[in-house]
């Protein structure tokens, strides 16, 4: 069923963020039903998506992630009564601020996948993993972690002229 | 420096099909700080575990990483082993390569690949467990039941049949709740009051349970197996210890003409009253809204009347703390009123049916007292309006209920069994009347139910008719109902003497007060809400406290008791242990750190996290801090997310497992 | 075109400062009065703490007097006197930061008297503090602000602030900002971010980052690269953005702050935005039990999840 795919092409790396109680189960029941995704996300268990703090997407994307996945409970579901609408405010603010510095929101999917939803489970990840894949390489958190320049540097004309004066 | 042990498994071929486990081994066994890495076909078999304790003493290991299947299968199995080896359970993690990778993929270099980096994250994360103690909590086998109906009183004597003390809280000054109140039970016909009144009886007598009436809960504080409850016991005016129970004073006070809620205000009672002649505690209470000595300062006869002087007119509310173990909630239901529109209620009226305003429709709980011999008209089947029998009678069934438009969508459940049974009392008080039942359709689960429910219309006579009523008025000393009989598709027109509504089941006034007293959670129509709807129906997801009967929603009396001998069940699992021992996932607060915002707090659905004073040697206050309880964290981590400066964290899932995992990417 | 913003009233507002300071001090309604003074340059003030009703005399309000004195009673607490109520001067913006601290359980309402000012606005740069009082030199959170009359503040002198209207500057960048493409405003960030020290200048005057351990200082793990790289510095001021969504309410201090020119409010601004976008919330008014990422609606916006 699967196409072959040109060797040395971009292989995205995913990562996944999700609650233990129902997309991991959910990922679990793909498995046991022997669902087929492609093998480029990489799972983080998490006990409640209310437990995933922004700081785990920022430092995804810092070590070379080109897309991020955060899946929980479907709202009423949660097994801690409320983490996932704790979740749902947090990530609806902190993808607006990703956003505006500048990341492609194409790259970072939220989801609810029950425990039921093994189906749901492979459609997530394989869409994300081919749309990141047809986006390329998430260069710009690379780039960063590239560049050595000490921002100390007195490269404008103001502060070569403060400087001088000193 | 860690010793990992890291046991790579084929599951047989499922995972040594698709993933490389010789590959997988050597390839983990290079990163710093793996000490042996193997793979073995099974490892969850005897000998695989068997390999895994004996590695752990040959070589001396730190941590172990078992890769195999999902953590939800196994994970349980591994730790107990590695425990057995002598390691802290949570030094144990898994590697989900089978449902994560080996079933899921087909090429064999990707699932190799991804299978060495889900090791390779699991083994990063590893290094950073900690040795977690297994938490305990000492339990005070003492348990509080709030509601004296059938469910309150088949859970207290349960509980104290299982040898346990119980604290029995009823808001009226007698037990018996609704099912008091009945005159037959479906699907036997038995006389509720004949199979009531010897368990309340029984509550009273016996030497486990304290019985509070005429008392609400004023406050709840602590955790499961360390509650500290307040009563409010209200101040009943008659000392309890003094009254014999006579009955003098209710004879002799001059105030007669109250309307008795107990019979849905068709009978009247005196200012100085017990509920119901049954009543368990047979201690009358002062209406003080209505007794003329409260009004007026007056009067006074039923002291002056009172042989043992129990007549206490300075009597004051008391408050009462007791320490308890575990919590059943049983504070049943109450009928829609469904005349008045609630204020700011979401739920409309049904104006348009006449109740409250035209005296001869009644709803379902007044046709009860109606048909109960001990009841205002002594079993009679009488009209409110002029005291005649009906000869003409319509039911009308789901009123409120399955109401979307109305704000009510759920179904009252008992509904269609008490009217089918409605139609045979009629039937057998009043031989030459019929009875008409206007309904959506009959459900009738349960044992011997649809064949009561056949009995009203085949041997009893009811006429059912499918369709809802469409209006409704008086005409005369006559009521017409006019509906549609949609089975023939015709109108219909009856002029009935008395109409009664099948109104809908609604959670008793104040339960969402209770609720946020309790600290557990309820849903849009204030019914509490069960932790599992399937698996575990009769436990909050406040730990330690149980649900049983109509507070959690519309049930009948079977499965009421059925739901009330179930939690006591529970509370005396809980109560089997001296101690209680849990998962040691909570949050710890660093304290040091702490600055008091206290959003973790706020987060916290289970109410986890208190306020702590720090204070130096000499008492002054430092500062105040966050407190977890590990008693009652559930360890969801909310509170670590919104912690801003990270000072609370989550054993089992901190902030340097979770990001060495990243890292390891 | 430059036009001058009347100033006048601030005399009046100085005279009534001084007054009032001087009458809780003398009654003992207050410990200390946290206001400003004038300081050594012409033109220029400074944060000031007086326990002496004779002080209150120091007491001034002009254009210059830019700093939020609330960073005073959280983060600098140890500077003033630990027992009794204290007086603080207080501008609208200040006042924000107040009732924001107030229902994050760091202050308590009866513990403080605040003097309310009626602002027309202070400078953008005191770098010049006898700058003339300009709509080029008004602060940019001057020019679009709804507090000029503090409210629920137990004295505010009865001038009433009388300001002109003026473009609004950060709603406009923000319009700008967010009809660029992605790539661009990565580009626009990077640009700003790697102009930053990390200094800590922006975290060291906000009255919202109270933390005794900042998240950003930690090691075990080290969330945000501390070295002021570009990806310590893009990690570290989305962090900081983060941790004061729904909770900034616009004084724009750590904009002043910056010795690099880093527009840093304008995070915060937009977060502010959104928060109001989403759940109606504005930070600032009213002493709230949670806040916005504290709290949560069933029907809370979930279009962006699958």
């Amino acid at each position: 069923m699967h196409t072959e795919k040109p060797k040395n092409s971009f292989e995205p790396k995913i990562i996944a963020f999700v609650c233990t109680w129902c997309t991991y189960a959910g990922a679990d029941l793909a498995g046991t039903s022997r669902m087929q995704y492609p093998s480029n996300v990489r799972v983080l268990k998490f006990p409640c998506t209310g437990r995933i703090d922004p700081v785990f997407i920022l430092k995804a994307f810092q070590q070379g992630a080109d897309g991020v996945l955060v899946s929980g409970c479907h709202p009423g579901d949660c097994h801690y009564i409320a983490g996932n609408f704790h979740a749902r405010r947090r990530f609806a603010a902190f993808r607006k601020l990703l956003e505006f510095i500048g990341v492609d929101l194409n790259r970072l999917q939220f989801s609810w996948v029950s425990a039921a939803e093994g189906g749901k489970w492979v459609e997530v990840v394989t869409d994300l993993t081919e749309r990141v894949r047809s986006m390329g390489p998430m260069v710009e958190f690379k780039e960063l972690a590239m560049e050595e320049q000490w921002s100390g540097t007195i490269d404008t004309p103001e502060l070569k002229e403060a400087y001088n004066q000193i | 420096m860690s010793r990992i042990g890291v046991f790579i498994c084929h599951c047989g071929e499922n995972i040594s099909r698709t993933v490389d486990v010789a590959r997988v081994a050597a390839e983990v066994g290079k990163l710093p700080g793996v000490a042996f890495s193997t793979d073995y076909k099974y490892m969850c078999s005897d000998p695989g575990q068997t390999l895994l304790k004996k590695t752990i003493q040959d070589q001396k290991l730190s941590h172990v990483v078992v890769a195999a299947c999902s953590p939800r299968m196994h994970e349980r199995t591994f730790r107990k082993a590695v425990e057995a080896a002598g390691l802290n359970p949570f030094l144990c993690e898994m590697a989900n390569i089978r449902e994560h990778c080996s079933w899921v993929h087909e090429n064999i270099e990707e699932a190799t690949v991804k299978a060495t980096e889900i090791v390779g994250m699991m083994v990063e994360r590893v290094k950073k467990n900690r040795v977690l103690p297994t938490i305990t909590v000492p339990v005070t086998k003492r348990s509080l039941v709030i509601g004296g109906g059938i469910a309150g009183i088949q859970a207290a004597l349960d509980i104290a049949d299982g040898g346990h003390e119980v604290i029995l809280v009823e808001r009226e000054p007698s037990i018996g709740g609704h099912m008091a109140q009945l005159s037959e039970t479906f699907p036997t016909l038995d006389c509720s009051q004949c199979i009531m009144t010897p368990k309340m009886v029984d509550v009273a007598n016996h030497p486990k349970i304290t019985l509070y009436t005429y008392s609400e809960i004023e406050l709840v504080e602590g955790y499961i197996g360390n509650f500290q409850i307040t009563i409010r016991k209200k101040a009943r005016s008659v000392d309890e210890d003094k009254c014999t129970g006579c009955g003098v004073c209710m004879t002799k006070c001059p105030i007669k003409k109250i309307p008795n809620k107990f019979d849905c205000n068709l009978g009247m009672r005196p200012a100085i009253y017990v509920p119901f002649p049954q009543a368990v505690p047979n201690t009358p209470v002062i209406d003080r809204d209505n007794c003329t000595k409260f009004k007026t300062g007056k009067c006074g006869l039923c002291q002056k009347v009172c042989g043992p002087g129990a007549v206490d007119y300075e009597q004051e509310d008391t408050l009462i703390v007791e320490p308890v173990g575990a919590i059943v909630v049983a504070t049943g239901f109450d009928l829609y009123t469904i005349a008045e529109k609630p204020k700011g209620s979401p739920i409309k009226g049904y104006g348009e049916f006449g109740h409250g305003k035209i005296p001869d429709v009644i709803d379902g709980m007044t046709f009860e007292r109606l048909a109960s011999a001990s009841g205002p008209t002594g079993g009679k089947i009488l009209r409110p309006s002029d005291g005649k029998e009906p000869k003409q009678i319509v039911f009308i069934q789901c009123i409120g209920s399955r109401a979307r438009e109305k704000g009510i969508s759920y179904c009252s459940k008992v509904c269609c069994m008490y009217t089918a049974k409605h139609t045979m009392l009629y039937h057998h008080k009043v031989h030459d009347g019929q009875a008409y039942v206007f309904f959506m359709d009959a459900r009738t689960p349960g044992k011997s139910y649809d064949e009561f429910w056949r009995r009203s219309i085949e041997e009893e006579e009811a006429v059912y008719i499918r369709g809802m009523v469409s209006r409704l008025y008086q005409k005369g000393k006559k009521i017409v109902v006019m509906g549609s009989d949609i089975a023939v598709g015709v109108q219909v027109e009856i002029e009935a003497d008395m109409v009664v509504l099948a109104t809908a089941i609604q959670p008793q006034a104040g339960a969402d007060t209770l609720a946020q007293k309790l600290g557990i959670s309820y849903d849009k129509y204030n019914f509490y809400s069960e932790a599992h709807a399937k698996l575990r129906p009769v436990e909050c997801a406040t730990a330690g406290i149980y649900l049983a009967g109509a507070c959690q929603g519309p049930k009948d009396i079977p499965d009421t008791v059925s739901q009330a001998s179930a939690a006591a069940a529970k509370v005396m699992a809980l109560f089997s242990k001296d101690k209680l021992e849990r998962e040691p996932i909570v949050a710890r607060v660093k304290e040091s750190a702490c600055v008091g915002c206290f959003a973790c707090k706020k987060v916290c659905a289970y109410g986890a996290i208190e306020e702590k004073e720090i204070r130096d040697r000499q008492g002054n206050l430092v500062k105040v801090v966050a407190y977890v309880n590990p008693g009652v964290c559930s360890g969801c981590g909310t509170c670590q997310a919104t912690c801003p400066s990270k000072c609370v964290e989550l054993d089992g899932y901190t902030d340097e497992q979770i990001v060495a995992m990243i890292e390891a990417l | 075109m430059t036009q001058p913003i009347d100033e006048s009233i601030y005399t009046a507002v100085t005279v009534a400062i001084q007054a009032e300071a001087q009458r809780i001090l003398s009654e003992g309604l207050v410990t200390a009065v946290v206001g400003y003074a004038s300081a050594r340059r012409k033109g220029s003030t400074q944060p000031i703490v007086i326990t002496d009703a004779a002080l209150a005399e120091k007491l001034i309000f002009t254009p210059a007097c830019v700093n939020n004195l609330a960073v005073y009673l959280t983060k600098a607490k140890k500077e003033i006197p630990k027992t009794g109520r204290i007086g603080i001067v207080v501008k609208g913006c200040d006042l924000k930061a107040l009732v924001g601290l107030m229902g994050e359980s760091q202050l308590k309402r009866e513990d403080l008297y605040l003097i309310g000012v009626p602002c027309i606005g202070v400078l953008g740069s005191i770098i010049q503090p006898d700058t003339a009082f300009t709509s080029d030199s008004i602060a940019p959170k001057c020019r679009e602000c709804d507090a000029h009359l503090p409210l629920g503040c137990d004295f505010v002198p009865s001038q009433q602030p009388i300001t002109p209207e003026l473009e609004k500057k950060y709603a406009a960048e923000i319009d700008r900002l967010e009809a660029m493409t992605p790539a661009e405003r990565w580009a626009y960030w990077k640009e700003q971010f790697s102009k930053c020290i990390k200094c800590y200048a922006c975290r060291q005057v906000c009255p919202f980052c109270f933390c005794e351990q900042c998240l950003c200082d930690r090691n075990k793990p080290q969330m945000v690269e501390t070295t002021p790289r570009p990806a310590g510095n893009f990690a570290w001021h989305i962090v900081r953005a983060m941790h004061l969504t729904g909770r900034c309410a616009g004084c724009a201090e750590c904009e002043r702050a910056c010795p690099m020119d880093i527009p840093l409010n304008l995070l915060n601004r937009k977060m502010a935005k959104e928060l109001k976008d989403l759940y109606e919330y504005e930070a600032g008014f009213e002493v709230n039990a949670k806040g916005p990422l504290t709290m949560f609606t069933e029907k809370d916006d979930q279009s962006f999840i699958k």
